[in-house]
């Protein structure tokens, strides 16, 4: 059953086409990763299926609702409803704690719940370090804050903009575990990367190159 | 946890935790609120202080008896129930009388009055020694006191004599009637006065005369009191007396017609015609002002002295009001009441009093909403300052779902706490402020309102709200996906 459904997809900023006319589909429960050079188009993907951004033309259905037509403020519900982000940058809020950071999510989506948040901080390993302000952390350390903050409502879908971009190899293989985790549990992760490691953990490899889906690679090495 | 203690602790941490940026934000407000509360503070207390400085020039109201009448003590009180007990400083009663110092053939203008009254209607007497307290005590003006060259602890003997036009009052002739016993007076040598008394017999007749004429020369009219021949003429002759039933006195024309006038005029006798009373020198007045000519007792002093009862001139009255309109209507109110007696302000002082506080009050209004948008102005350019700086924390909160309307609660939650602070802040150092400007420019401390707490509270919210509205706006504004781009 597909969850996400992108048919025809632009993206058009003035004479640029970032997307151009990219169609893909992603099942429940899948993991694919994104590759291809910069520029050719996978954050821009990225923002349309995690509802910051809407394209030119085509069609984006999550679970079935077209997003490309819904309002900037259903779209926050949704975001917040089925959304997991984890991004390049590790984007924490600084004056905030690695557990308030966590709660932050929860805040915006139910009701904040300190055992919860310190709970899926002991999942990424940092329970002793949940009152450390983002200053206090390692860049690795705080792209795990990101991925509990990520987990910690239980989204359908986990988009990761470059989540090993800035790690060392330790860390990398920390957030892997993690996804593969999320995978076993049955989260869809859409994680993009320039790194062919990170690809190839996933089951399913597709290339952009200007704005083209250039080719899909299925990993045959896969295991579950 | 709770999403409201969620709210505030992240409204918390921002605020603590991100201090610098914050910290100008808070100073403004502060500031603000310190000028806006010692402003305020000021304001109100300002038509107090101005009042009590212009007490000291007297009082700012006075109550009269219609067409030269006198007033009663209990006519008087009546009519001040009309000014509220806690607007009302004090009321002093004056009667004015010449009393004479024999002794040094001097008459001085006398008050009998209320001196513990005269202490709160008229602050700026001073007074060496101290005030009466007890009966033959008196206050002597010090222009008397140095050309008497009377210190504290001197006695001084005063004698009370009706004045001509006193014992004239009335028609003679209603009281010319068998039996009656008549006084009477008139002005002779100098415009000395000449006093007679006299009984009429059954037929209407003189039979006995008494005339002291102590104040006349002594060798010439002084004789009238005492020259048997002089009144034995008068013995047998009816009122009123006319040309040629009596011969003059030797010498003394103008003393013997005084005589007659003081017969013709006379009245039954309702006083003595004459008392006195010595009193004990306990303090001289100095106020640079007339009263330095004046003698001061006690009213009760003062009526045994003259036999009167219940007899007032004026009521002299210091009355708190914010303006003078309020004044007026307090004296027309005390005016209608009472159609024997007219109330009045004392002009001078109460219009005096309302320019100058209607300018400074004005002046305080225009500073305060100049220090308020300037106020506004910072707050609002450090708020939008601080979203700039925030851009990325407040994309990154949208793309974790929060809405417009979260963020705007938070930025106006944060506005508020600050606007709070500032005000609690400002409130207490307002207060201090507005101290120091009372202390050194009244000389007089204030004392707390502590409606100013709420009230400046509220007002900094107010401000750090409206200054929050533009910042807010941009910070709803910004696109969450700026957060991918990872800049
Ligand atoms: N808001 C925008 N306005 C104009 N052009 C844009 C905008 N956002 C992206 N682009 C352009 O669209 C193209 C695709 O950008 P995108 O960020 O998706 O690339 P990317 O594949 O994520 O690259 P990278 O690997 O460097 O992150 C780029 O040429 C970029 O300059
Ligand atoms: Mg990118």
């Amino acid at each position: 059953m597909s969850l996400l459904e992108i048919k025809n997809v632009s993206k058009i900023y003035g004479e640029l086409k970032a997307l151009d006319n990219v169609s893909i589909h992603v099942d429940q429960g899948e993991w694919v990763a994104i590759m291809g050079p910069s520029g050719s188009g996978k954050s821009t993907m990225m923002n349309i299926i995690g509802c910051m951004d809407k394209p030119t033309s085509g069609q984006v259905l999550l679970d079935g609702v077209d997003i490309s037509k819904e309002s900037s403020k259903a779209l926050t519900e949704i975001r917040r409803d089925k959304i997991g982000l984890i991004f390049q940058q590790f984007h924490m809020v600084n004056y905030l704690t690695a557990v308030e950071n966590v709660m932050v999510s929860q805040y915006y989506h139910s009701l904040p719940d300190e055992e919860e948040a310190l709970e899926a901080l002991g999942r990424v390993g940092l329970r002793e370090r949940a009152r450390h302000l983002p200053s206090q952390l390692s860049g690795g350390e705080q792209q795990r804050v990101c991925v509990a903050r990520a987990l910690i409502n239980h989204p359908e879908l986990i988009l990761a903009d470059e989540p090993t971009g800035n790690l060392d190899e330790a860390n990398e293989n920390i957030v892997l575990d993690l996804f593969r985790q999320l995978h076993r549990e049955g989260t869809t992760l859409i994680v993009v990367t320039h790194d062919p490691e990170v690809a190839e953990a996933a089951q399913r490899t597709i290339v952009l190159e200007h704005g083209r889906v250039a080719r899909e690679i299925i990993n045959e090495n896969f295991v579950d | 946890m709770s999403k409201r203690k969620m709210f505030l602790k992240m409204i918390t941490a921002s605020l603590l935790r991100r201090r610098s940026r914050m910290l100008i934000a808070l100073l403004s407000i502060a500031v603000g609120a310190t000028i806006l509360a010692g402003l305020v503070t000021i304001y109100y207390d300002v038509p107090r202080q101005m009042s009590a400085q212009f007490r000291n020039y007297g009082a700012n109201m006075i109550l009269l008896a219609d067409s030269g009448e006198t007033l009663t003590q209990t006519a008087a009180d009546a009519a001040l129930k009309a000014i509220p007990e806690d607007a009302l400083f004090g009321a002093t009663p004056y009667r004015y009388i010449r009393l004479d110092m024999v002794s040094r053939q001097l008459s001085f203008t006398t008050a009998g009055t209320d001196f513990t009254q005269v202490q709160k209607t008229s602050p700026y007497f001073h007074v060496n020694g101290r005030y009466p307290e007890n009966e033959r005590e008196i206050l002597v003006g010090k222009e008397i006191a140095d050309s008497l060259g009377l210190r504290l602890g001197r006695v001084i003997e005063l004698t009370y004599k009706p004045t001509v036009a006193e014992q004239n009052a009335g028609v003679p002739s209603d009281d010319w009637v068998p039996g009656a016993a008549l006084s009477g007076s008139a002005e002779g040598w100098q415009k000395e006065p000449v006093y007679v008394s006299v009984s009429l017999d059954g037929e209407g007749l003189i039979s006995s005369i008494s005339i002291d004429a102590s104040l006349q020369t002594p060798e010439f009219g002084g004789r009238a009191g005492t020259d048997e021949a002089y009144l034995r003429q008068f013995i047998g002759k009816k009122l009123p007396l006319e040309d040629g039933d009596v011969d003059a006195l030797t010498g003394a024309t103008i003393t013997s017609g005084a005589v007659v006038n003081a017969l013709n005029s006379a009245r039954k006798a309702t006083r003595t015609a004459e008392s006195k009373r010595s009193f004990n020198v306990v303090g001289i007045l100095e106020t640079g002002g007339e009263e330095e000519g004046y003698l001061f007792l006690s009213l009760s002093d003062m009526e045994s002295l003259t036999g009167e009862n219940d007899k007032l001139d004026v009521v002299e009255m210091s009355v708190q009001a914010a303006n003078s309109d309020e004044l007026q209507s307090y004296a027309d109110s005390m005016t209608q009441a009472d159609e024997r007696l007219t109330a009045r302000l004392v002009k001078r002082v109460t219009r005096s009093e309302t320019t100058v506080l209607s300018k400074l009050q004005a002046l305080v209004f225009l500073v305060t909403a100049v220090v308020l948008v300037l106020t506004m102005i910072s707050v609002s350019t450090t708020m939008m300052a601080v979203v700039t700086e925030r851009r990325r924390e407040i994309g990154l909160r949208k793309a974790l779902g929060a809405s417009d309307n979260s963020i705007r609660a938070e930025f106006l939650g944060e506005g508020l706490f600050l606007g709070g602070l500032g005000g609690i802040l400002g409130a207490i150092l307002g207060f201090v402020f507005a101290q120091v400007v009372s202390v050194n420019v009244f000389g007089s401390s204030i004392t707390f309102q502590p409606l100013l707490l709420p009230v400046t509270v509220l007002v900094s919210m107010v401000i750090a709200a409206v200054s929050c509205l533009l910042p807010i706006r941009r910070a709803v504004s910004i696109d969450p996906a700026l957060v991918l781009k990872g800049e």
